[in-house]
């Protein structure tokens, strides 16, 4: 027998082990992974190698959840054994086995980038530290986290990436939430050994938002990636190679996007921080307070950081079913008008066309004797923007038993439809959204109307390539769209299916139809409604398992009036009022008022309202009250005081019990909850605090027909400057800077 | 007592001197744009009509779902097309033909050192500054081609004809030191990339005249007795016929 | 001892008893009577050498050889009976703390002008009118009506 005998021998030998191998590792994991196996008679086996573990609680409420359970692998993290679905990385089979892996770059909702090294694990049978965030779980897999090796290597890429991180925390804005800061306390090491200079990097200019100090950035691209994936806007990149690698827009270059605050909580380091805040308090100082955002129809939850009387700043609050852990610009800087141009005394408009400040008794007693002197249909009532469902609803009874029933929201439209809940409401929720796969716009532009809304169709675009029709003006989109038409013969086309968009629209599982609350002020609104409401029949969009007739409001107080009935008697009302009192309500057109109408405005920004007005009352703005807000897919959510009132301000709904009782009819309830259980006999769904309420019927087959034809005027821009449009952000000095640099003219 | 007043002065100062100097050397320019009068995205720029063929044929390499492979190989062009360096607006120009943002490819063409993004000469002269060519003498190299030339590193003398620059390892260490040349005075045609190794200071700068009298030196080793990368003076070693490889025929064993 | 003697012999002979007495005091020696760490100071002072003056007047001395190390430095305030750390200036902050070796006057020259901010001490605890009080606050005697919000103030018709 000869050598080349022998060595044929061994090959075969060694490809029997080869082929041998899969089938073991095959019937392993069919083991792991088979339920039944695993339920009752493999338990009571395994039951004893639980011994002195304690219960792990998982990270920051980690949650599982199997979509198939026949995927669910198990892994052992520090010999604790945990179920996980399969495709989940290294790093997530840790959190949910309770153990937090220190990380810079990795981010839930962003890809994963692998690149600051901080995850470090231990992986049993591995020759090196494996990097958890970009490693995927595989069925059995062995993680040590707290090994000496693991925390050696921590500790290796802790000091590369302090070497040239500059020794800055006591000016730096992040010092107190960076994570670089809380990581190197456990991994850091109390000298360096790093003898060269340290790196310098010229600073970058990103806009009035987001301000920057680049050589304290430790390269871990989040930002690179937020902007890519989820804002939409591929300006910043990662220039230049090795240590003079660097964040930048290469070309001079603002950051022009809605969502540009993000950047700053996604920030692992004090790079990226907020222009407005630098230098203004430390985050240790700071009272949070959870509350949620009232600038658009969305309701963003928001923590509102206030320091003593003044907000200092407003940062997300993670909510999956609306804003994830984003929020819009506008939410998060606005809180500098809160400060400014604020109304703090009752004032009254003398003969000589001056304002005086009076007491409270004086202005009151005012209100209540013009009241009675004008006849019950003159009297007209108006809502803000920013008003609450309880202040809605002692508006609507006090006026009522004034005899009056003239009393909308503003933003709503002459004759605003409240019968049916699914006709002014997100029927598809906005996470919802995300298992759509077309969409039409109709008159809406959610990147400016409502930029959570926005972000989530993006995200649905980016993840499925849904198909986007948008009907409207030329607007700005940060995904791919096809502008079908400008007005409503358009949707004509649509409803007859002669547009070569019908297609993509009837062959959809799951279409998702979004009107804008622009069309509110149309006069054939309830044309358009019905000619949408065809395509939605013939595309069935409406179905039991799936609502896609949506409508996106613009205002947060919205969908609480028209919960709550605020629907004018008619349309020509204001007009013909002698008595009109303005609750906030800023952009009603008093032009068309009669010059002897007598004019409350009971707001807290002197704004455009308080112009026309005869008498001001001092309101409290949503941060120093609490109050119910529904936002546009129909979930109540309420506001919490985070400072107090200014000057003599009060709450919206005092103000208006108090003035009942001067003028003789005094309202029912005096407290809040009195005002709470009066709404439940009106709008029920406007006490479920933080849950959504779907709408109980479908609009599509219960309306009216409507005979007449839309008109064929092209749909209007409903919001033309993103960063102004109401009277807090109309006050607000950073929201004038944005709009001048940022809105695109 | 004034005197030794100063005396001391001057020692403190001395003293103090030791810190470490900030001194980098980036064989890159700046990581960052700055507009400038031949150099801002408002100049129109875009590839020649010959060119414009060859960024076709470029493109059909890669699936046109994937266009955006194309990057290196089009900005290679445009630099070439370019007399050696890449305007932002060329690279605008580039993201353009291949249908991504523009900070996709301001991002390639920074990492790499070889696309210049500020003003070269006609002749880039490239000098190995790695370690093998830096122990066979790449700094004095350096030095004699800066002199001869009166520039600064990455500087483009005045007549616009040369302009040297430092590269990382090329691979030629066992001809070391090395220089590269590259010749953009003919456009995209004419464009060469050529080695020149066994350089000695007395002989870059009469690489560099020949260069300047439009003649073309002979590329590779610049040492006589050599050929290619062989032994100087011919092999000393090897000098028989190869064995054949021991007990590697299994069956005559 | 007979050296200290013989000094203020000599010292009496040429300013005179009175003379003596006012040197004495200005000097620290009465008040080391009853300041222990003033006298310790004084003590220590036998035999040391004098490094430098600063332009406040304290005195700066050394003394190598039997002190411990790290005790070789020292410094003789210039107000006797109130003095407290903070009188040292930066220059000599260094020397001091044995952070660098060279004396305050040396390290003086190398100051920038443009930098010249003169040193202040600290005064905390030394009464109201030295500590800073925020605008707003109860003892600012500034702004009484401050308010952190800015009202809306109607036009004038």
């Amino acid at each position: 027998m000869g050598l080349g005998q022998l060595a044929s021998r061994a090959l075969l030998r060694s490809t029997g082990l080869t082929a041998s191998k899969p089938h073991r590792l095959l019937l392993r994991r069919a083991v792991v992974s088979t339920p039944e196996l695993h339920n009752s008679e493999a338990a009571a086996v395994e039951a004893p190698p639980e011994p002195d573990l304690p219960k792990r609680t998982p990270v920051a409420g980690a949650r599982v959840h199997f979509p198939n359970p026949d995927d669910a692998i198990e892994v052992f993290v520090d010999g604790y054994p945990v179920k996980i679905p399969k495709g989940m990385t290294v790093l997530q089979a840790c959190e949910v086995a309770g153990v937090d892996i220190p990380r810079f770059c990795y981010h839930d909702r962003l890809s994963i980038a692998g690149n600051c090294r901080m995850c470090l694990v231990e992986v049993e049978k591995s020759p090196k530290p494996v990097a958890s965030c970009a490693m995927p779980a595989l069925p059995g897999m062995k993680i040590k986290t707290d090994t000496p090796l693991a925390k050696k290597a921590r500790e290796g890429v802790m000091e590369f990436l302090l070497m040239n991180h500059p020794l800055d925390c006591p000016i730096c804005d992040q010092g107190g939430e960076c994570d670089l800061q809380d990581q190197s306390m456990a991994f850091g090491s109390d000298r360096g050994r790093f003898t060269e200079m340290k790196r310098s990097v010229v600073d970058k200019n990103l806009g009035p938002l987001v301000k920057t100090v680049m050589t304290r950035c430790i390269q871990c691209t989040r930002c690179v990636r937020f902007s890519t994936e989820i804002a939409g806007v591929q300006d910043l990149g990662m220039l230049g190679r090795g240590s003079g690698e660097e964040i930048g827009t290469y070309v001079e270059k603002l950051m022009t996007s809605e969502l540009s605050g993000n950047v700053i909580d996604i920030c692992p380091v004090g790079a990226l921080t907020s222009k407005p805040f630098a230098f203004k308090a430390r985050n240790w100082e700071l009272k949070g307070t959870e509350s949620i955002d009232v600038t658009d129809a969305v309701g963003s939850n928001i923590r509102i950081d206030s320091r003593g009387p003044e907000v200092m700043r407003i940062l997300p609050r993670l909510n999956e079913d609306i804003n994830e852990e984003w929020i819009s610009d506008k939410t998060r800087f606005f809180y500098d008008g809160l400060k400014r141009q604020r109304l703090n005394d009752p004032m009254i408009r003398g003969a000589d066309g001056r304002f005086k400040a009076v007491s409270w008794r004086d202005a009151l007693a005012v209100v209540a004797e013009v009241i009675h002197q004008v006849r019950p249909q003159e009297i007209v009532g108006v809502a803000g923007k920013l008003s609450d469902a309880e202040s809605m609803m002692a508006l609507k009874d006090f006026l009522n038993k004034m005899g009056s029933n003239n009393i909308w929201c503003e933003g709503n439209g002459p004759s605003p439809n409240a019968d049916l809940r699914s006709g002014y409401i997100m029927n598809t929720s906005i996470s919802g959204l995300e298992k759509a796969d077309v969409f039409l716009l109709v008159g809406t532009q959610p990147r400016v109307e409502a930029a959570m809304v926005n972000a989530r169709i993006r995200k649905t675009v980016r993840a499925t390539n849904a198909k986007v029709g948008y009907i409207g003006p030329s607007a700005n989109f940060n995904y791919d769209h096809e502008h079908l038409g400008t007005g409503p013969e358009t949707l004509t086309e649509l409803a007859e299916g002669r547009h070569p968009f019908c297609s993509a629209l009837s062959n959809a599982k799951n279409p998702a139809i979004i009107i804008g609350a622009g069309i509110f002020g149309r006069k054939d609104k309830d044309a358009i409604f019905s000619v949408v409401e065809t395509i939605a029949k013939n595309i069935n969009a409406v179905r039991p398992d799936w609502n896609g007739l949506n409508v996106l409001l613009l205002n947060a107080a919205q969908a609480a009036a028209l919960d709550l009935g605020l629907v004018p008697e008619s349309d020509k009302s204001i007009e013909s009022a002698k008595f009109i009192y303005l609750m906030g309500a800023d952009d009603e057109n008093v032009d068309k008022l009669p010059d002897d109408a007598f004019v409350v405005y009971q707001g807290h920004h002197g704004d455009r309202g308080v112009y026309r007005a005869n008498v001001i009352l001092p309101a409290s703005a949503f941060t120093e009250k609490e109050g119910t807000y529904a936002n546009t897919e129909g979930c109540a959510q309420t506001t919490v005081p985070a400072v107090p009132t200014v000057g003599d301000a009060r709450d919206d709904w005092k103000i208006i019990r108090a003035l009942s009782e001067v003028a003789g009819v005094p309202l029912p309830y005096d407290t809040l909850s009195g005002i709470r259980s009066r709404i439940r006999t009106v709008a029920p769904n406007l006490l479920h605090v933080d849950e959504r309420e779907p709408a109980a019927f479908s609009s599509a087959f219960l309306r009216p027909e409507v005979k007449d034809k839309p008109d064929k005027a092209p749909f209007e821009t409903a919001v033309d400057n993103f960063y102004m449009t109401d009277s807090i952000t109309r006050a607000s000095k950073i929201m004038a800077q944005c709009s001048a640099l940022l809105s695109k003219k | 007592m004034l005197a030794r007043a100063s005396q001391r002065l001057l020692e403190i100062r001395q003293a103090f001197r030791q810190l470490p100097q900030a001194s980098r050397s980036f064989s890159t320019a700046l990581n960052y744009h700055i507009d400038s009068p031949d150099n801002n995205p408002d100049l129109p720029w875009e590839f020649t009509d010959a060119n414009k063929e060859k960024v076709k044929e470029i493109i059909s390499h890669y699936p046109s779902n994937y266009k955006q492979s194309a990057v290196i190989p089009l900005l290679d062009l445009a630099q070439q097309q370019h007399g050696g360096w890449l305007p932002v607006s060329a690279m605008d120009h580039v993201a353009k033909i291949i249908e991504v943002a523009p900070i996709r490819v301001y991002e390639v063409a920074t990492f790499y050192s070889m696309f210049n993004r500020t003003k070269v000469g006609k002749y880039h002269l490239l000098v190995c500054g790695t370690t093998p060519c830096m122990i066979r003498g790449s700094r004095e190299i350096e030095d004699a081609l800066l002199k001869h030339l009166g520039v600064k590193r990455n500087e483009v003398t005045k007549d616009g004809l040369f302009s040297v620059g430092e590269m990382e390892c090329m691979g030629c260490c066992v001809n070391a030191p090395m220089i590269t040349v590259a010749d953009y005075s003919n456009g995209s045609e004419g464009y060469t990339y050529n080695y020149y190794e066994d350089v000695t200071p007395k002989r870059v700068v009469e690489i560099v005249e020949a260069l300047r009298r439009g003649e073309k030196p002979p590329r590779g080793t610049q040492n006589p007795q050599r050929i290619n990368s062989g032994p100087e003076g011919g092999n000393s070693t090897l000098l028989g016929e190869p064995k054949a490889p021991p007990c590697r025929d299994l069956d005559a064993c | 001892m007979a050296s200290v003697v013989r000094g203020a012999m000599k010292s009496i002979r040429e300013k005179g008893i009175g003379g003596f007495f006012r040197a004495l005091r200005e000097e620290g020696y009465l008040s080391a009577l009853l300041d222990g760490n003033l006298m310790q100071t004084k003590i220590h002072n036998i035999g040391a050498t004098l490094v430098g003056v600063d332009k406040f007047g304290n005195k700066y001395y050394e003394k190598l050889g039997d002190t411990q190390y790290g005790r070789h430095r020292w410094v003789e305030y210039a107000s006797k009976d109130r003095y407290n750390a903070s009188q040292v200036p930066p220059e000599w902050h260094g020397w001091l703390h044995h952070v660098t070796d060279h004396t305050g006057d040396e390290l003086l020259l190398l100051k920038p002008k443009r930098y010249g901010v003169e040193h202040k001490e600290n005064f905390s605890g030394e009464g109201d009118e030295y500590i800073y009080h925020s605008k707003g606050h109860t003892l600012n005697p500034g702004q009484r009506d401050w308010t952190r919000y800015q009202p809306w103030q109607p036009k004038k018709a």
